[in-house]
């Protein structure tokens, strides 16, 4: 346990910010209250600065995953907080300052609010650092508790209280169900340390018990992925939270569900099927139908959609969808390239969907009503690319990425997700992913023509929202230059995702050998 | 590690378990004579006195079924803080005693549960700011 401490730094740097985050928002000092968000972005800025420098650790089952998760988690993280900053208390802090109400704490919610966006951040490493079931479950759980709060406090409407509500209770039982899960792991495997149950998996093989643990936990963690089974919570408490904490929720659990999935498959490893690729037939029969019903259901209900945010939410779904082909196709051939690489396209993939979902959420959160509600409506970015033109063509930019335009990001992310599954001779999946992408291509093609093509409305005109020396729209220009920026340096990107990709109990001697020369180097005293 | 603890509790030794089994079967016989004792011994009387919630405690004001202020649950919870913190400290400090002194494992002890003391500092701070303490 101590020696995973040197691996820990960045979670215990967030960890401190956290606290102090917490305590800061509470001043009575209006100054001191508007510290937060730079102290939480300090935070964030040196956790991903050690994360980068962090050693990869050749006792896990992904060695070189930590590092890459971690950074791109700390990276989406600063977009999120960008976004995140005044989105609550505005009119209070606003009431404070021009003398109408005085400082109470109980009413503030600042404090709050940051801490529990960076506690939910460190929930996010902790999965990605996770050793053993009891780790990855409190791990999922501190990534997931403090959202639940977030999406109640974001608004001060009651549809945001009926989002949380609906959200807490959904959530709690998809914890339920990943823990009845864990539970039977622990009880077919007799370990709850992933490399002790890879070591009895190897040594014993499947039992029925540890199967159904295995696909019980899959369940469970397709509410954090918003997978099918567990999907119905995502139009509703998208739509209820406000627009930068909606972004936040999808990406954020995402992460964490997807994170978890890929580790327990590791335990599991990809060595079964006819040429030892793919996972046992059981986990892979339910990844695989999650998958296909997850992408069709997504795509089919985002089509009939006038709400922008359902339409994203929708879209999260099908993108749950598309990123488990690349945990059904695995880690691939030994010391294969990015091509063949399912984890690595994953991985690679949610970097890609954390900044291209930013985009289109920032959008949104930019533009206000005249009676100050948000912009949500299909017609509220109608003409958007000619009366404010950055936003407007960084909702188009976003959403070709999204779609998987080539020269775009969102394109070599998926193109990953095809080439694995394809080398894996997963064609089936591939065809249904392809078909999905198709699909998609309708209710993407709305949110760029509407901007683009069509005339503003007249009657109801948007102002743009501008909170502190960062703003939205600013937030929204970054995510539209990563999607095509990113591009341009995507390959020592892809070269990370793909060290980050591989899996060491998989049969891969290289990975084994490579693990075993860094835990040598390691255990040599430095000169 | 933490793995080996279901190979060493012997699941496929059900005799393993015997002391579990007195145990539960003592807790339900303890609660049957109970019972079954008050039944046969206890005096029965009825009356008014006897119908209210606390028998020997204060005499009830008005109904428990109204709003309460805030402060009270706030209250509750800082106080749960400090309760699961002394949960932990007891085992803590029993085992805490048996550990070689000034050796390498006991520093890690002892910096853990400082660690641990921090965070319930970090959330008394947090109360303490939000106003939990005060009363106007």
């Amino acid at each position: 346990m101590t020696d995973k401490l040197i691996y820990l730094w960045p979670e215990v740097t967030l960890f401190i910010t956290t606290c102090l985050v917490m305590v800061l928002g509470l001043s009575p000092q209006a100054e001191v209250r508007r510290l937060c968000a730079w102290v939480s972005a300090v935070g964030l800025t040196v956790a991903a600065g050690l994360a980068a420098n962090g050693e990869p650790d050749p006792n896990a089952l992904l060695p070189n995953i930590m590092p890459f998760a971690k950074v791109v988690i700390a990276a989406v993280g600063l977009l999120l907080l960008m976004l995140l900053a005044g989105t609550v208390d505005r009119e209070y802090e606003a009431d404070i300052e021009s003398g109408k109400t005085k400082f109470n704490p109980l009413r503030s919610n600042r404090a709050e609010f940051y801490s529990f966006f960076l506690f939910s951040l460190t929930g996010l490493m902790l999965c990605a650092s996770a050793e053993s079931l009891i780790w990855l479950f409190l791990a999922l759980e501190l990534t997931s508790l403090p959202t639940y709060i977030m999406v109640i406090i974001s608004t001060r409407g009651a549809k945001s209280q009926e989002a949380g509500v609906k959200y807490f209770f959904l959530g709690a039982l998809g914890a339920a169900f990943f823990l009845f899960g864990f539970s039977l792991i622990f009880g077919g495997t007799g370990a709850t340390h992933f490399d002790d149950i890879a070591d009895s998996i190897a040594a014993n093989g499947i039992n029925p018990i540890l199967t159904l643990g295995l696909l019980i936990s899959m369940i469970g963690l397709s509410f954090k992925i918003a997978a099918v089974p567990m999907h119905f919570y995502t139009a509703d408490v998208y739509q209820g939270a406000a627009s930068p904490v909606s972004a936040m929720l999808a990406f954020v659990p995402k992460t964490a569900g997807f994170i978890a999935i890929i580790t327990i498959c590791a335990a599991v490893g990809w060595n079964y099927g006819p040429n030892h690729t793919s996972l046992p037939e059981g986990l892979r029969l339910v990844l695989w139908i999650t998958a296909a019903l997850t992408m069709t259901v997504g795509n089919m209900l985002a089509l009939r959609q006038r709400s922008v945010k359902r339409i994203l939410a929708y879209s999260s779904i099908a993108h749950s969808g598309y990123m488990l082909v690349g945990v059904i196709a695995g880690p691939g051939p030994v010391g294969g390239s990015f091509t063949s690489n399912g984890l690595a396209a994953v991985l690679f993939y949610l970097l890609c969907y954390g900044f291209m979902n930013v985009g289109t959420f920032a959008v949104l959160a930019s533009l206000k009503h005249a009676d100050g509600s948000e912009a949500d409506d299909i017609d509220d970015i109608r003409g958007l690319c000619s009366t404010h033109p950055l936003l407007g063509w960084s909702m188009v930019l976003c959403a070709l990425s999204l779609l998987g335009m080539p020269p775009l990001l969102g394109f070599v992310g998926k193109l990953g997700l095809f080439t694995s599954a394809i080398s894996a001779g997963e064609y089936a999946i591939v065809i249904v992913l392809g078909l999905n992408s198709a699909i998609a291509a309708v209710y993407y093609l709305r949110l760029i023509v509407t901007p683009y093509l069509d005339k503003p409305a007249e009657q109801d005109v948007l102002r743009v929202e501008k909170v502190g020396i960062i703003t939205r729209p600013m937030v929204a220009v970054i995510s539209a230059a990563s999607v095509i920026g990113l591009v341009l340096v995507a390959q020592p990107l892809i070269e990370a995702s793909s060290r980050a990709g591989v899996a060491t109990r998989h049969g891969d001697v290289h990975a084994v050998e490579q693990a075993a020369a860094l835990r040598d180097d390691i255990n040599e005293p430095r000169p | 590690m933490d793995g080996c603890i279901a190979t060493t509790l012997g699941a496929g030794d059900p005799g393993a378990y015997l002391p579990i089994f007195l145990m539960i079967m003592g807790a339900i016989g303890f609660a049957c004579i109970n019972v079954v004792g008050t039944l046969i011994l206890g005096p029965r009387r009825k009356g008014e006195t006897k119908g209210i919630p606390y028998e020997s405690g204060m005499t009830p004001v008005q109904s428990a079924r109204k709003r309460f202020n805030v402060r009270f649950y706030l209250i509750a919870m800082v106080f749960l803080v400090f309760d699961v913190e002394v949960v932990f400290l007891y085992p803590w400090a029993a085992t805490f005693s048996n550990l070689e002194p000034q050796s390498e494992q006991a520093f890690t002890w002892l910096v853990r549960i400082m660690f641990f003391l921090l965070t319930t500092v970090v959330a008394y701070l947090y109360g303490f700011r939000k106003g939990v303490f005060k009363f106007d």
